[in-house]
């Protein structure tokens, strides 16, 4: 059966790991990207993400060499973020060594964008990350890394962006982000009984039971970042919770150990 | 000198990158004469088939890859992509026509569960049918693979099927016969067990 897949997300900035809260409050250095991925992969997790936070509002796309690199150091799946709005810049990015690509602002700008980067490299390495708050209106979705609202509802754009062939569909809470206050189970809930694709939850992740309560509700994949970089909980503790507790995930102790 | 096939639909820079890390001398390479000088092929994939096919057809390269597949029986391997384009077609956007090494079409995965989503992401358990040389040193309860895809390989010949994985029923994880392997799943992002397969692959003597 497949398994439930942890997936540490990291932001890159100026070419190293950030984190902070909200998408916009209190940064915190991270870390280096390739020794960071090295070290999650040594806890075998299942995947790992990239998002360049720079790249949209700079008008540019995450650094190729970064991810040539972690791409010569580990051995699993990784997403990369940030700026994409160019079949050749996918091109580019899978042929430095993602696997998938992750869309946010230039799915909103051009849905039609989505359904051609699928035709093209496969719906499987499209991922499109849907960036959205919680407002006494509904959640609303946001472009350019929160910075630009849109009338879009969450649920909504999750459904139409299935329907252009986004490979899976990423729902982050801006609202939620480093807070580690828990994950957005009603949406999680709605969005998973409705959608074919597999929903990956992201944002609010802060103790086990969280990811647990994430991944019942039925998202197929949650990331975790600022409970792996700031608490004591690892990836090696998060999967032998939710093992021990009937949650689905791969028994692996890690790579290369 | 092991040859991976550059046309343009694949990852293969992770490829090279996972045999390069096992001491393996590669090429990337679109030159049919390098197919010829090489001692193994792999032909990675990622993308759609019909187009894929094409990029091969309209690259010329598909000859030489017959030749080294049929004639000179070099050791193949082919992933996920690349495995689907050794069948003899594939219903994937309105039906086209593969290298047809291999007597098995290519569908769509089916689920008999409505809870089950396509595409298949992520890692998944084997169930080994055959060819058990493949996986030689996989720890028994935990030889998941990573998977991504939204089409398999449904063989003629069940002594084709190396493994299957469960993903709402059976789903074609790994085929064998003869010269030819082929996995659906990616050993290049499969972390060990990944990197077990493909050592397995680089060692297994074809002519014994």
């Amino acid at each position: 059966m497949l398994k439930k897949r942890i997936i540490p997300k990291f932001l890159v900035h100026n070419r190293r790991l950030v984190k902070g809260v909200r998408f916009h409050e209190n940064w915190r250095e991270a870390g280096n990207p390739v020794s960071t991925a090295r070290v999650y992969d040594s806890y075998g997790v299942d995947e790992l993400i990239f998002v360049d936070i720079d790249a949209t509002p700079n008008g540019g796309i995450i650094d190729g060499s970064i991810i040539e690199r972690v791409s010569e150091e580990v051995f699993m799946p990784f997403t990369v973020g940030g700026g994409v709005t160019k079949l050749e810049q996918i091109e580019k990015l899978l042929a430095q060594g993602a696997d998938k690509v992750c869309l946010t602002t230039a799915a909103l700008r051009d849905p039609g964008f989505v359904t051609r980067a699928a035709q093209r490299f496969g719906d499987q390495c499209i991922v499109v990350n849907i960036d959205y708050r919680e407002t006494p209106e509904g959640r609303k979705v946001y472009a350019a890394c929160g910075g630009e609202a849109t009338d879009q509802s969450a649920y909504d754009w999750a459904l139409r962006m299935e329907d252009a062939y986004a490979g899976e569909i990423m729902i982050t809470s801006i609202d939620r982000d480093g807070t580690m206050s828990g994950y957005d189970l009603d949406l999680i809930h709605r969005l998973s009984d409705r959608l074919q694709k597999p929903l990956i939850a992201s944002s609010g992740a802060g103790s086990l039971d969280h990811c647990k309560m994430a991944l019942d509700a039925g998202a197929s994949a949650i990331t975790i970042s600022s409970m792996f970089i700031f608490s004591d909980h690892s990836p090696i503790k998060v999967r032998s919770y939710l093992a021990s507790n009937g949650t689905n995930v791969r028994s692996q102790t890690g790579s290369r150990s | 000198m092991i040859a991976i096939v550059d046309y343009g639909f694949g990852n293969v820079r992770s490829l090279s990158n996972a045999l390069d890390f096992l001491g393996a001398d590669t090429e990337i390479t679109r030159d049919p004469e390098v197919f010829d000088a090489a001692d193994r092929i792999v032909l990675p994939g990622v993308g759609a088939f019909g187009d894929a096919i094409k990029a091969i057809r309209d690259l010329g390269l598909e000859p030489a890859l017959n030749r080294n597949a049929l004639q000179t029986r070099k050791p193949m391997f082919g992933i996920c992509l690349g495995m689907q384009l050794f069948a003899k077609s594939s219903t994937e956007h309105g039906g086209h026509q593969g290298l047809g090494w291999i007597d098995a079409v290519v569908d769509r995965i089916r689920p008999n569960d409505p809870e089950v989503k396509v595409p298949q992401v992520g890692w998944n358990t084997l169930e080994i049918r055959n060819s058990g040389w493949l996986f030689d040193g996989l720890p028994a309860k935990q030889n998941d693979v990573y998977f991504v895809h939204s089409y398999h390989m449904l063989c003629a010949d069940p002594a084709d099927l190396a493994a299957v994985t469960n993903h709402g029923g059976p789903v074609t994880a790994a085929i064998s016969r003869g010269n030819l392997t082929a996995t659906q799943f990616h050993p290049e992002k499969s972390q060990d067990n990944g990197l077990r397969i493909l050592q397995n692959w680089l060692e297994h003597d074809f002519d014994a």
